[in-house]
């Protein structure tokens, strides 16, 4: 018996073999199903199963890249005529509680650090 | 009218349970199908593309589902075909390319020669795949046995006759394949 898939058209026979299998699949039963999610600990029945991932979860989370090319997302982000645009459509900063806004202004100013003195040629 | 508040884009996938053409158990089943078509193509095509563009050609009606026919069999041979366009069109791009070019400057469908050969790193890529199948059945001679048999294209009664298998032995090395291959096609691992 031999114990390697060994052929000379490898294609050919990947072809033949992912179609018989295919077959197999299509006709596996229900309990095939769970039974197999059994073993990786994979409950079906159950919302949010980690076997549904790539079906209504997606597998991997999405990036930008993955809908727009490269080169133009450097473009639009080096654009500073966008970044001002961007960041004029944020949202406003919401008004300071009056305590905390006479908090603030009862903060003592800065005091400005003295100049060292220069020496005075002559 | 209600202003649309949920602008959230169904997948394939979600829509095809919604509508009911496929239950929840069908799509696991043709996850793991799609998981292992995608063994047959590049590693650039994941599982996912094949199987969601399967479901869009069902779902806006470029392929209709005869009646009669189980949905998961015929979304599987849409997967299947697609597999095989994919090919097709890589074949004849390669073709182009390779023409000389004074060739290229004649050339039409009909002018080109037709190389039905698969290319050599078609032929690596499958090499490798087989590889892979076969480490997933490396504890099972028997099911190695068969799937090598399939691979040559012989029946059910004519592996069994080469194996000396009875038909219960054949049955449950079967069963240990799709069991296997259910396994492997419901994991989240890279394919």
């Amino acid at each position: 018996m031999r114990t390697r898939l060994m052929h000379a058209f490898p294609e050919t026979a990947l072809e033949r073999i992912l179609d018989a299998l295919e077959h197999e699949l299509a006709g596996a039963s229900d309990a095939d199903v769970l039974e197999a999610a059994d073993d990786l600990g994979m409950k079906p029945q159950m919302k949010g199963s980690a076997a549904f991932l790539g079906l209504r979860y997606p597998s991997a989370p999405h990036r930008a890249e993955d809908f727009f090319d490269a080169q133009w997302m450097l473009q639009v982000l080096n654009d500073p005529r966008r970044i001002w645009l961007a960041s004029a459509a944020l949202p406003q900063k919401p008004p300071l509680p009056a305590a905390s806004r006479t908090a603030a202004r009862a903060r003592p100013a800065r005091r400005k650090s003295p100049r060292p003195k220069e020496p005075r040629e002559g | 009218m209600r202003p649309l508040t949920d602008t959230r884009v169904l997948r394939p996938t979600e829509s095809a349970l919604a509508l009911k053409l496929v239950s929840e158990m069908d799509l696991l089943r043709l996850k793991a199908i799609a998981r292992l078509h995608a063994r047959g193509m590049p590693p650039d095509v994941g599982w996912e593309d094949l199987l969601q563009e399967a479901l869009t050609r069902v779902l806006t009606g470029a392929r209709r589902i005869p009646k009669g026919v189980a949905p998961v069999a015929f979304v599987a041979g849409v997967m299947r075909s697609l597999r095989s366009e994919h090919w097709r069109r890589f074949g004849a791009a390669r073709r182009r390319k390779d023409a000389p070019g004074e060739y290229r400057a004649y050339r039409t469908r009909e002018l080109a020669l037709r190389d039905a050969a698969p290319g050599p790193e078609r032929s690596l890529m499958a090499g490798e795949q087989l590889t892979a199948i076969e480490r997933l059945f490396a504890n099972d001679p028997v099911a190695l046995a068969i799937l090598d048999a399939l691979g040559e294209g012989l029946a059910a009664g004519q592996i069994r006759a080469r194996l000396a298998l009875t038909g219960t032995e054949y049955d449950s090395a079967r069963k240990r394949i799709r069991r296997c291959l259910l396994r492997e096609g419901l994991t989240c691992a890279p394919d």
